[in-house]
């Protein structure tokens, strides 16, 4: 499984991708923002995306609501991973079709149960 | 009684003066008291005058003497810009060196942890005496290159824990950095409500359409966010409320 992981700060970016390589996903990849997320993920190589919310050029809100318009990659599933944390916010990322929201700063922990749940769910719904 | 009580009644009493005149048909003493009421307008009116430009001056005046607002706007404000940045420079190469050492040291503690198990195993092996002479042999000259390993890579850990102890230096430096930043805030803030003060004016508040999505960044402590939620466990709660 290949994981895109988008946020503009490269610290949370590696923080991340070493907390999922200690969930043993070892395959990942990094992007700044959403605009240079999109194309990667057009290509189809990506089974899973990690995103933050607010990045200069596209912000994350746009890159779900985007990614959700591609019919080749309609179905991603997508974890939003943020600061962001007004109710109308969580509303329109769950509107959007969000299929996970963490709220930093999270945990290790946090994040496996997310990443979990959204598998499961996947699995239960196929 | 006020100066222009006194400048009425004069007025008033130029008036009578010229209805009476020319009712009686002398025309110059009208025409005297006609000139004497023009001039006594022009007075009220220099009067005005001479109120506002002091006002305005004296606006002026204190402008200047608060000079302060131009060194702000001109100077400390980029000044700050700078300052901040390189708050979030150093706070970056913090986070990076810390990032880097904890990358460096899992794999060590990893491998010693690693063959610390299998060594175990075998020496429980021994121990049961299911080891044979070769066996054990081979058993020593793991264990003594283990400890030998284990005594390079503890050093090598020690070395990038000090580091990460080092890397938190920054907090100091962009402590004292913010520090001086808020004091400039606040001397900013000074200034504008002296300026809106001097302005006299009703500050109109502009209705700017307020996007209820629009990325705000982290809520910070003692800073009042409308309709925040308060933290992970709301988020859970919100969305499973939604039918997540």
């Amino acid at each position: 499984m290949k994981i895109l992981i988008v946020d503009d700060f490269s610290t949370m970016r590696r923080i991340i991708k070493n907390l999922l390589r200690d969930l043993g996903f070892n395959n990942t990849a990094e992007a700044d923002d959403g605009k240079t997320a999109l194309p990667m993920l057009k290509t189809g190589e990506f089974q899973f995306l990690v995103t933050d919310w607010n990045m200069p050029g596209m912000q994350g809100i746009d890159l779900l609501k985007a990614v959700r318009a591609e019919e080749n990659i309609k179905t991603l599933p997508v974890l939003m991973v943020t600061a962001e944390q007004k109710r109308e916010q969580i509303v329109a990322a769950a509107e959007a079709g969000v299929n996970g929201y963490i709220v930093k700063p999270f945990t290790a922990a946090t994040l496996k149960e997310k990443i979990d749940k959204i598998f499961q769910r996947i699995e239960g719904g196929a | 009684m006020t100066v222009e009580t006194v400048i009425n009644d004069q007025v008033l009493a130029t008036a009578e003066r010229l209805i009476v005149e020319m009712r009686c048909g002398n025309e110059d003493q009208a025409a005297k008291a006609l000139d004497e009421l023009v001039r006594a307008r022009e007075v009220s009116l220099f009067q005005e005058l001479g109120k506002l430009t002091r006002e305005f001056h004296d606006a002026l005046a204190s402008f200047r003497v608060d000079s302060r607002v131009s060194d702000l706007a001109e100077k400390d404000i980029p000044d700050a810009r700078e300052r901040l940045n390189h708050v979030i420079t150093m706070t970056q190469n913090a986070a990076d060196r810390t990032m880097s050492a904890v990358e460096h040291s899992l794999p060590l503690v990893e491998d010693i942890a690693n063959v610390a198990v299998n060594l175990r195993a075998q020496w429980q092996r021994f121990q049961k005496r299911e080891m044979n002479a070769q066996e054990f042999r081979e058993l020593a000259k793991s264990i003594d290159l283990f400890l030998g390993t284990t005594e390079t890579k503890s050093a090598d850990l020690k070395a990038k824990l000090n580091d990460v102890l080092l890397a938190q230096d920054f907090q100091d430096l962009t402590g004292q950095i913010i520090k001086r930043v808020i004091t400039l805030v606040e001397d900013v803030e000074a200034n504008l409500v002296n300026l809106i003060k001097l302005s006299s004016q009703k500050v109109v508040p502009v209705n700017n359409h307020h996007d209820a999505i629009k990325a705000e960044g982290p809520v910070v402590p003692g800073v009042k966010t409308d309709g925040a939620v308060s933290g992970q466990d709301a988020v859970d709660d919100l969305l499973l409320s939604l039918g997540f």
